[in-house]
């Protein structure tokens, strides 16, 4: 259980972080800034790489600050994978516990869709080809964490949230009655363009059963993975966001042993 | 977008500005006026997520903290100095200004921060915008007595 712990901890505290930054910032503190487009920690910017892109295709330009401040997100990608979307990301959290709220109540979604990656691939290339030929970052349009932190901003500072807050209402509703977990499996730009940054050494689930690791097949892992995959299969990338749940699911059947585990 | 928005203090011509802001919300927090609002869906798709100043409620005061904490550049990080700032255009209702209906008045000449320069009087004690000096901040339209404001700044 200590990856979902680590995991829910790590959540907390990242709503936490865009919770307290506006609130100190109000106050003239300034050590800690931004949303999740774009993060100041105490003079290191962090860019959201998709928001980053979006502004070199929109300006057809690269200005290094901007750059530079892509490369510590690349590189988390490209070490861990997509554990922004798993760990941090304010979306996922709120779709997880929406999730956890409507298996409670045994809620029936419409549609079953089973896992599949070419729409979301689809959708940010639309979105970026749009940004192309419009001129602005049309993806942050529906860039769910980016929406969420700038709005929590924006609420602190001027007591009400924008229009576009709605969106989070749209998504949490279609994950609950249409589609299981829709946006960050099916649509969300933002983790689709994370996912591009991964090679083979990339953190992965690996599956893997030999004389040490032996697997009873109790589909645990299977019925831990909110996107529907199933880390026995292998091939589950780019979907599989590194969240790290079905590892969990096996060390409590088995401490040692087991045949899933995060490999680099 | 049918009504240009005022930007902060530093922003490029409206044009390049939207293509760049990353809608990130930073110079809305580094802001200790709280002049810099974040524009809403409601103002329409280009400028969802941009600042903007609406100079009647809170003028610009020129601190120039938020040029430099601009991640994509969207505003000009290397503009310091407030006489340099261009970030809209102050015109005189002439109808409408006390001083120039004759009733004397000097509150937008008295607060510009580009004291004597931007603003001037006139021999006959009336209100002269110089758009050469003028950086658009706004505070003359802040302080008109006037409702609705009869000095006005428009964006760039």
């Amino acid at each position: 259980m200590k990856i979902k712990v680590f995991r829910r901890i790590t959540q907390i505290l990242t709503i936490l972080l865009i919770v307290t930054i506006p609130i100190l910032n109000r106050k003239g503190i300034t050590i800690l800034m931004g949303s999740l487009y774009s993060l100041a920690i105490d003079g290191v910017w962090m860019t959201d790489p998709l928001s980053g892109f979006q502004v070199i295709l929109s300006t057809l330009s690269a200005d290094s600050v901007l750059l530079i401040s892509m490369t510590i997100p690349i590189l988390l990608a490209l070490i861990f994978g997509r554990v922004f979307c798993s760990w941090m990301c304010p979306q996922n959290t709120l779709s997880e516990l929406f999730d956890y709220v409507s298996n409670r109540f045994s809620v029936r979604r419409l549609i079953d869709l089973s896992p599949w990656a070419a729409p979301r691939y689809i959708i940010m290339a639309a979105f970026l080809l749009l940004t192309l030929i419009l001129g602005f970052p049309v993806a942050n349009l529906i860039s769910a964490p980016g929406i969420i932190s700038v709005q929590i901003s924006k609420y602190v500072y001027e007591g009400t949230v924008g229009l576009e807050m709605g969106l989070i209402g749209v998504i949490v509703l279609s994950e609950i009655f249409l589609v299981r977990r829709v946006w960050c499996n099916y649509i969300c730009p933002v983790g689709s363009f994370l996912g591009l940054f991964r090679f083979n050494k990339t953190m992965k689930v690996l599956y893997k059963e030999d004389a040490e690791h032996v697997c009873g097949k109790c589909l645990e892992c299977v019925k831990a993975c909110q996107l529907g995959l199933n880390p026995m299969e292998g091939r589950i990338y780019p979907l599989c966001y590194n969240c790290g749940d079905c590892i969990a699911a096996c060390e409590r059947i088995k401490d040692r042993g087991k045949p899933l585990l995060f490999k680099f | 977008m049918s009504k240009k928005l005022l930007r902060p203090p530093g922003a490029l011509k409206e044009i390049d500005f939207i293509s760049r802001c990353m809608r990130c919300g930073k110079c809305a927090q580094v802001c200790p006026y709280r002049s810099i609002k974040v524009a809403s869906l409601m103002d329409g798709l280009t400028d969802m997520g941009t600042p903007f100043i609406k100079a009647r409620d809170i003028p610009c005061y020129l601190c120039m903290k938020c040029p430099p904490v601009c991640p994509s550049g969207a505003l000009d990080r290397a503009l310091k100095k407030k006489q340099d700032v261009r970030m809209g255009i102050a015109s005189i209702n002439k109808k409408e200004c006390l001083a120039w209906q004759g009733t004397l008045c000097r509150s937008c000449y008295q607060s510009c921060p580009i004291f004597d320069e931007a603003i001037k009087m006139d021999n006959e004690l009336r209100p002269v915008v110089d758009e050469k000096k003028c950086v658009g901040c706004g505070i003359c339209e802040n302080v008109c007595p006037v409702e609705p404001a009869a000095i006005i700044v428009k964006s760039r």
